[in-house]
């Protein structure tokens, strides 16, 4: 049809000439549908990610746990039903462990299951022995790390689990594990750090704790199918696990009835064996006791017999000594006989050697004798002739003498007058004569001695002759005398000869006797070494005899308690059984897995804002079609007349509006889809995955969605250009080509106040009643405008509230430092090494105690941290307690207490409300609510310490304390010295956790910035797209004022006053609209242990406003350049 | 006495692509000041064009315009619109009044730029609608639009008054008074008036007359024999 075909070429050059108009269609709806289809898509696709992982990774659908754990046996039996793809039993518990630094971890740990809960091994291998782990992805440990299981763990848990020594060999992200919350636990500091799988050998269990089940289907988690699905199963399920729970029971209670009847069977066996073998023992025992008292009395007769031995002995020993004692005399007298004989005979050779001595002296004597006289005779001789000679000489002397005495005698007197000559010659000469006398006189004396010894030799010889005669006389006797003595020894010599003789014989008698009773002894003492030996073995006897008794008696008393106690433990084990209760089943499904469940929630978040913003973008596309579609409309009405006069029928005419607008729709919805669904999910899911598994988004096609988008973004444009149309068809070809009577001049209501409308500048008046004329590109303007304003101050209040409140919370609210957890000492204080420390540095600290109790309400039970500082005042620079007025608050007293405010606002709590709080061990504490203070992180609730003690009767000990250090400390350095010591768990610095929560919010700026360029972009083509109708709708005027003389920026503000006036008011009422739409939005974020403060800073309003501004004045300056080419020369043109 | 408009040698050639279109080839006259002057001519003979350029709202390939003494053809785009603001008066065929503005502020829209301005009212008085003045253009009729579009060119009190075909979308009698009301402005005020039309008939009216043709000045001629707008016909 080429007249169709012209039509057609119309069209595209109707596109082409009016581009900017069908950009700003396409843009709107671009954006509309980008925005709608992203934002819807975000959640599915985020659920098709973490959901897709769930399945592909086999997360359970059912957890099936029972108080007496499970069997192989009931895993094979549950596994046996037809729905079933995998049944695994397995083992789960909490594990203490320390890390190479000696910080002591707490990790989930759990065995490997088979074609259930199947991880994802993001890097390393699986286990190979039982020592090495699978760890937690969402932690930042390391492949090849390291870990001791602790000595502090229960007992229990060291029996259950074998490895001592861990190795990581594999980071995993396990479909139980998607969120990052791993949950708490009641040992060590009570945090968990994270997940661990391990292989079953590393549990040594009577029984699995959990048994997990996957059903044989594929179908989308938390579709209704899924639910559907599961509903259906519920029942079913729940009494077969009860079945199998209660087989169980059965099989341990038939088991143990069994085990029972053995062990009593048993004890009885045991019990007779036992009595027989003491009874053997006993017999054998009496039996070695008489055979004890026959070698006794063995040994007593011994003993007697050489008892007389050893007399007989005695006796004769007596006896022989006796003869010995006669034989020795005998041999004495013997001995001094032979000794008298031998002396007599000595005497009788002497005194005949004597007397032979004698005869042969005295004839010695006798010869002396004579030669003596005659010696003698001769000296009486001499002497006669000496004294002549003496005499002679003495004549001869006397004769000088009477010479000399002549001649000089006178001169004697008178020598000394004489010449010395002479006198010496007198001298001389009387000297000769004197010595002369002198010789003669001793030569006299000499003589005189001689005849003396004469005289007495003469004596001496005739005593001598005396004694000759005497000593003969004596020979004479002894010679006679020893003629007698040799006659008595002879007969003495026989005597004596026999004598010895006799005692020869004596002596031989003697010996013979001797050597009898040597051997008699030597007898006597084999007997005696024979009875000690015996005696020994006796004794020896004797004592394995006693102590075969002790035994035998140990034996009666080991075997009485044995049969006692194998009594008591069957009792016992009688007593278990009739205590044995009937087990509680728990069949539970996805539901209570908090990855589960926090993601369906946390990705509704996404939906719920998905209702509000989408709805926004639409009605204003929507809008902004319907202003552009009906100028166009009214801009061709002579083009529409004309074509309606050549005979073009209505249909044709509208087709080319209606092509025009919806080829325009047609492409922006695609743009938007392609680009909204690709990139909001990524956007967003950047936001969620620092608390879910990083897994990289998975991009979803929705061609319901899309088709909805598309037919919405059609509806809309070609809807508005039909609509259009079809007014002005409605006229005749002749009334389309007559111009259409312009909008009258109506009055606005301001005018109505002279007071105020006279005060206006007259160009003011002029804008005012543009303003008012146009009601539809009015309400348009409004609410583009103020959505643009809205969605920029929640951008900015999103972040407000949500970046800030880690500060607030760790500057304004909690002021200390740090929080130390540790073992109180016996007496319930702080550890003394923690507390010098502390006092040490100078810090200021305030002990608590702390614990996880959960709050208990009709139909929710929710964990709080239950704190209980021991003295309020020492809180004071630990934590400000404040109202949300920033009014301080009074300490709780008595049974008071104080809640934070998310506790109030998420579970209903008032103040004066008394509330219920439970710990693990069911123990209860009640409190009434004093107040409630402003608190962003975690749901406390603040106690008086004293009252926890009171209220449970036991004393609680503290286990924490608060810590402000000393202005200037080196924070990480005190961590690192307290955390080293013995009896502290662990030391958190709030400065850490505050970082952390930063950063992880601070991932909200890119939905901030996601918000803001989507304001952004709304903004500009509302604005641009309503002043480009307005500009060309008014051409005629504007040229008109143009040749009237207005300037280029009077005329630029007549025309855009318009539009900052409007954008002025769009503002107002979009700050009104973001406030609520903040405050929408911010409900819709609900973040575990997280309350937000919900609040928009002034400065997010400046920002809110003059970044709405600013785009108004962008679109001010594109649009004066569009004005600037306006030509006068229209103004004389007629009217079309 | 020298002319109060000198129209020299004017050219204006407009360039579409490649096509060259001679709107005005050699266009010389001239006017006197306070004379009526009716330019006529075919349509494309050139006296839009002439309009343009002696409005201000065009400029010219060569010659010279003088308006009282002026050179205006050699002014800036902003001294251009200096010009239209102070010394122009802008009738036109089609009114051209703000819809959304009533009579007076429509007259007073003009006499907001000026230097100095005669009173709105006061103008309207004059044209004969004091009674009208709080109307829209839209409560008015064609004639009364056409008088209020006259005030708000006369409230400028310009040196000179340009309008064109002020008749053209007015009924015979209507076109008449309009003709009339312009004619008693120039005679009583001494407002130079420029009327541009078609109609030949009208040249009867004005002092002096100028025939346009084929984007040249075919004639000018002073009226001797100035005939009363209402004896007129055509």
């Amino acid at each position: 049809m080429p007249m169709r075909s012209k039509l057609k070429v119309s069209s595209f050059r109707e596109i082409k000439s009016t581009f900017g108009r069908f950009f700003a269609i396409m843009a709107i709806i671009a954006l509309g549908v980008g925005f709608f289809s992203g934002v819807k898509i975000t959640t599915p696709a985020m659920v098709n990610t973490v959901g897709g992982f769930m399945n592909d990774h086999e997360l359970f659908d059912y957890r099936i746990v029972s108080t007496l754990g499970w069997e192989e046996d009931d895993v094979a039996a549950l596994k046996g039903r037809e729905d079933v793809r995998a049944a695994e039993g397995a083992y789960a518990l909490d594990l203490l462990v320390n890390d190479k630094d000696k910080n002591e971890l707490v990790f989930k740990t759990h065995s490997l299951t088979d074609g259930v809960n199947v991880p994802e091994i993001l890097e390393g291998r699986m286990p190979q022995n039982n020592g090495e782990v699978l760890i937690d992805g969402k932690t930042s440990f390391k492949v090849g790390d390291k870990f001791t299981v602790s000595e502090g763990n229960t007992e229990d848990t060291l029996d259950s689990f074998i490895p001592r020594e861990l190795t990581v060999t594999g980071r995993i992200y396990s479909p139980a594990y998607v969120h990052f919350e791993r949950g708490s636990t009641t040992i060590g500091s009570g945090k968990v750090s994270g997940y661990i799988y391990l292989d079953k050998s590393a549990f040594d269990m009577e029984a699995y704790t959990e048994l997990y089940v996957k059903l044989d289907h594929e179908l989308e988690v938390y579709s209704d199918d899924y639910k559907d699905y599961m509903a259906e199963r519920e029942d079913s399920w729940e009494k077969a696990a009860e079945e199998q729970a209660d087989e169980r029971y059965d099989r341990i209670v038939s088991e143990a009835e069994d085990k029972l009847a053995d062990g009593r069977q048993e004890l009885e066996d045991s019990r007779e064996e036992g009595q027989q073998k003491l009874d053997d023992a006993k017999a054998e025992l009496d039996d070695a006791k008489a055979e004890l008292d026959d070698a006794a009395q063995k040994l007593t007769d011994a003993e007697k017999e050489i008892a007389d031995g050893e007399k007989e002995i005695a006796d004769n020993e007596k006896k022989l000594k006796d003869a010995k004692k006669t034989l020795d005399d005998t041999e004495v007298t013997l001995v001094s006989g032979k000794a008298q004989l031998d002396s007599a005979s000595a005497t009788l050779a002497a005194s005949k050697a004597q007397l032979d001595e004698g005869e042969r002296q005295l004839r010695d004597g006798e010869a002396a004798f004579a030669a003596a006289k005659a010696q003698l005779d001769d000296g009486a001789a001499q002497i006669e002739a000496g004294q002549a000679e003496i005499d002679a000489q003495k004549a001869a002397l006397d004769a000088q003498n009477e010479q000399f005495m002549s001649q000089y005698g006178e001169l004697l007197g008178m020598l000394d007058m004489l010449p010395p000559e002479q006198a010496a010659a007198i001298s001389a000469g009387k000297a000769q004569l004197d010595s002369g006398y002198e010789q003669l006189s001793a030569a006299q004396a000499e003589l005189d001695a001689k005849k003396q010894e004469l005289a007495a030799g003469q004596t001496e010889l005739s005593a001598q002759q005396a004694v000759l005669e005497q000593s003969r006389a004596q020979l004479e006797a002894g010679r006679a005398q020893y003629q007698q003595g040799w006659a008595e020894y002879s007969a003495s010599l026989a005597q004596y000869q026999s004598g010895k003789a006799q005692y020869e014989k004596g002596l031989r008698d003697y010996e013979d006797g001797k050597k009898q009773l040597e051997d008699g002894k030597a007898e006597l003492e084999k007997g005696r070494q024979e009875y000690e030996d015996g005696k020994e073995d006796y004794e020896e006897g004797l004592k394995k005899y006693e102590d075969g008794e002790a035994e035998y008696q140990d034996g009666v008393t080991s075997f009485d308690e044995e049969i006692a106690k194998g009594e008591q433990e069957l009792a016992d084990g009688e007593q278990e059984l009739r205590d044995l209760k009937k087990p509680d089943v728990f069949l539970l499904d996805r539901n209570t897995n908090i990855g589960y469940a926090c993601f369906e929630n946390d990705s509704e978040i996404v939906e719920q804002v998905a209702r509000v913003f989408p709805i926004f973008f639409i009605l204003v596309a929507a809008l902004v079609c319907m202003t552009t579609m009906s100028r166009m409309v009214e801009e061709r009405r002579t083009q529409i007349g004309t074509l309606k006069a050549l005979g073009y029928s209505e249909r044709a005419i509208m087709g080319k509006f209606t092509f025009y607008a919806g080829s325009a729709a047609v492409l922006g919805c695609v743009l938007g889809y392609g680009v909204g669904t690709v990139l909001f999910p990524k956007v967003i899911w950047m936001t969620y995955k620092l608390m879910y598994i990083e897994l990289d988004i998975d991009y979803l096609f929705d061609a319901k969605l899309a088709a909805i988008a598309g037919a919405v973004a059609i509806a809309c444009s070609v809807g508005a250009a039909w609509l259009s149309c079809r007014y002005e068809l409605s006229e005749t070809a002749a009334g389309l080509m007559r111009p259409k009577a312009p909008k009258a001049g109506k009055r606005v209501f301001l005018e109505r106040f002279p007071f105020i409308w006279n005060r206006l500048k007259f160009l003011h008046k002029v804008t005012i009643r543009n303003i008012f004329r146009y009601k539809k590109r009015f309400f348009m303007m409004i609410v583009g405008i103020s959505g643009c304003t809205a969605l920029l101050l929640t951008g900015f209040g999103l972040k407000d509230s949500v970046s800030d409140f880690a500060e607030v919370q760790y500057e304004e609210i909690v002021t200390a430092d740090a929080s130390v957890t540790f073992r109180a000492d016996d007496s319930g204080n702080m550890p003394q090494e923690l507390s010098h420390q502390l006092d040490g540095m100078g810090a200021q600290y305030a002990c608590v105690y702390t614990g996880a109790w959960d709050l208990v309400k009709k139909d929710v039970t929710k964990s709080m941290s239950l704190v209980a500082p021991v003295d309020y005042a020492d809180m004071k620079g630990s934590m400000n307690f404040t109202d949300t007025e920033g009014t301080p608050l009074d300490a709780p007293s008595g049974d008071e207490a104080m809640v934070s405010i998310s506790v109030a606002e998420r579970y209903n709590v008032k103040v004066g409300d008394e509330i219920t709080l439970r710990d693990e061990n069911m123990r209860v504490l009640k409190f009434r609510v004093k107040s409630v203070f402003d608190n962003h992180v975690y749901n406390y609730v603040f106690v008086p310490y004293e009252a926890l003690g009171r209220q449970l009767g036991e004393q609680i000990d503290i286990n924490s304390a608060y810590i402000k250090f000393r202005q200037g400390e080196d924070v990480s350095k005190a961590q690192t010295a307290i955390g080293k010591l013995d009896d502290v768990v662990s030391i958190t610095l709030f400065r850490d956790l505050k970082k952390r929560l930063s950063d992880s919010m601070s991932s909200l700026d890119y939905v901030v910035l996601l918000v803001i360029i989507s304001a952004a972009g709304l903004a500009f083509i509302v604005l641009y797209n309503l002043t480009n109708i307005n500009i060309t709708e008014r051409e005629r005027e504007i040229a008109t004022i143009k040749v009237l003389g207005f300037f280029r920026g009077e005329t630029a503000a007549y025309v855009l006053r318009e539009n900052i006036f409007l954008t002025a008011l769009g503002i107002v009422a979009g700050l009104g609209l973001g406030v609520l739409l903040h405050r929408f939005v911010m409900a819709q974020i609900v973040v575990d242990l997280v309350s937000f403060k919900v609040r928009i800073l002034p400065m997010s309003f400046v920002y809110s406003i003059a970044l709405t501004f600013l785009f108004n004045l962008a679109v001010n300056a594109v649009m004066s350049r569009k004005l600037e080419k306006i030509n006068m020369a229209e103004s004389l043109k007629s009217v079309e | 006495m020298s002319a109060f408009v000198e129209f020299k040698n004017v050219k204006k050639t407009y360039k579409t692509g490649e096509v060259e279109i001679h709107a005005l080839k050699d266009a010389t006259f001239e006017i006197g000041k306070g004379e009526f002057c009716v330019i006529v001519g075919a349509s494309g003979a050139g006296k839009t064009t002439i309009l343009n350029i002696l409005g201000g709202m065009d400029t010219l390939t060569s010659g010279s315009v003088r308006l009282d003494g002026r050179e205006i053809s050699k002014l800036s785009k902003k001294e251009l619109t200096a010009y239209r603001r102070y010394d122009i008066g802008f009738v036109f065929q089609f009114y051209n009044l703000v819809q959304n503005l009533t009579a007076k502020e429509n007259v007073e829209l003009a006499a907001q730029i000026c230097k100095d301005p005669l009173d709105a009212e006061e103008v309207l008085k004059q044209v004969g609608l004091g009674e009208r003045m709080k109307n829209f253009p839209a409560q008015l009729s064609g004639g009364e639009q056409q008088r209020v579009a006259i005030a708000r060119a006369l409230a400028k009190n310009p040196k000179l008054l340009l309008c064109d075909e002020p008749t053209g979308a007015l009924d015979y009698n209507t076109g008449k008074a309009v003709l009339k009301l312009l004619q008693d402005t120039c005679r009583k005020k001494g407002m130079t008036v420029v009327v541009i039309t078609h109609n030949s008939a009208l040249a009867a009216m004005a002092d002096r007359i100028i025939t346009v043709k084929s984007g040249t000045v075919e004639s000018m001629r002073l009226n001797t024999e100035i005939v009363d707008v209402e004896d007129i016909e055509w």
